[in-house]
């Protein structure tokens, strides 16, 4: 085989990786459609801890509120908490969901979790 | 230059390789991450854990523009039928209705369009934090001793005493009498037991509670009970059909004993009626029972 085939054959490996990649990366990428929640763009994450913190309002529950917030992932409760206070307070949320998200982070700061779970 | 048909043959070959092996690689070994996902692509659990979150949030604040736009988030096909099936899901597992009723409650909200229960503010405990001022999660506001706050001294109020003028003659009006009112704890009462004889109702037990002003009541629970087995279910998990509503599928030949949970009204000896079609021939029909409050 003559170095000008070889060179040919290269290209044209070349050539198809690159349609290839293209293919799978743009015109038809690996779809999720079973994600997790700590996948969730930031404004969603927010909302989630913003429904905990509402729904904390009213029961003051802080076990149910440190399992829902554990749904974001394996950091502590409160980061999210913080984390969502900050976005909050670049993104002009109300007063009473500012009061929401503050009684929720000091909850989740002072939280204890059960010593004996449930078997 | 003139190519022979075997070294063409090559060039599409390595195409063809080099697209599989992109392909591989951009499907399976480095494909697009989302990081930036939306609620309606999360799994199916964690799409039930949001549906609760949102109805938690529903039964803090009331609102059901908020909790509906959240819903959509969901991208269900019927986020009130999604949340119906979910709160019989959860009771059907076992789980106790105090952790279902939210989403039924919210269910039949969106269903009829307002809110059903008036909203009652749980104050929300302070901690001492100035109005206006939002404490940074990251750092501790310990506010200047300027900045506090100097007590001012509520006015004394004087309040000049009238002596007091015993009456000579008092008239004793008489007291009203008290008239008990049925709270939403008020005993229901079988008011009207009419036999269905449809085909498409054949066998179903349909209950139908109201209140005393006749509003269809959500979240009663029903037990029925028959020689062989024991059911029990809750009104409203079908808004569509009524938010009072509740069904269930009798067998033909069994005698079924129905008790409402709240009030304990108990109506025995149920069973589904005998119906004929056109043609003569009989079938099982169904039944509908409806219970008010006094």
């Amino acid at each position: 085989m003559s170095a000008s085939k070889i060179v040919t054959i290269l290209i044209a490996l070349i050539l198809g990786a690159g349609l290839g990649l293209a293919y799978g990366w743009v015109v038809d990428p690996v779809e999720f459609t079973d994600v997790t929640p700590d996948l969730l763009r930031e404004d969603y994450r927010v909302d989630f801890v913003l429904m905990t913190a509402e729904a904390y309002q009213n029961d003051f529950d802080s076990n149910a509120a440190a399992k829902r917030l554990a749904l974001l992932g394996s950091q502590p409760p409160a980061s999210y908490v913080a984390s969502a206070i900050e976005y909050a307070g670049l993104n002009a949320f109300t007063p009473d969901e500012m009061r929401a998200l503050q009684s929720l982070l000091t909850a989740m700061q002072t939280h204890q979790p059960d010593a004996n779970p449930n078997p | 230059m003139k190519r022979s048909p075997y070294s063409i043959l090559q060039i599409v070959l390595a195409v063809l390789t080099g697209f599989g092996l992109g392909l591989a690689y951009s499907w399976l070994l480095s494909p697009v991450t989302y990081v930036d996902a939306n609620p309606a692509l999360l799994r199916a659990d964690f799409k039930d854990q949001y549906r609760i979150a949102i109805a938690a949030a529903y039964a803090a604040n009331q609102d059901l523009t908020r909790a509906n736009a959240r819903l959509n988030l969901l991208g269900d096909a019927d986020p009130v039928a999604e949340l119906s099936a979910q709160a019989q899901r959860m009771l059907a597992a076992g789980e106790p209705f105090d952790k279902a009723r939210p989403l039924a409650q919210l269910a039949t909200d969106l269903q009829q369009g307002f809110v059903s229960e008036p909203f009652t503010s749980t104050p929300i405990p302070t901690f001492n934090t100035p109005e206006g001022i939002v404490a940074s999660p990251t750092e501790t506001n310990i506010p200047a001793s300027s900045e506090e706050a100097t007590f001012t001294p509520q006015p004394t109020v004087f309040f000049e005493q009238t002596p007091l003028t015993p009456l000579s003659q008092e008239t004793v009006a008489p007291r009203p009498t008290f008239t008990p009112t049925p709270g939403p704890g008020a005993p229901f009462t079988l008011v009207e037991r009419e036999d269905i004889c449809d085909p498409a109702l054949s066998r179903v037990m349909q209950f139908l509670l109201m209140d005393s002003r006749r509003t269809q009541v959500p979240g009663v629970e029903i037990v029925v009970t028959w020689n062989q087995g024991e059911d029990r279910f809750f009104t409203g998990f079908k808004p569509e059909l009524g938010n009072g509503y509740a069904d269930f599928v009798m067998e033909a030949d069994t005698v079924y004993n129905i008790r409402i949970v709240t009030g304990g009204a108990f109506v025995s000896d149920i069973s589904a009626p005998t119906c004929s079609d056109p043609n003569g021939a009989d079938y099982p029909g169904g039944i509908l029972l409806t219970f008010q409050q006094p």
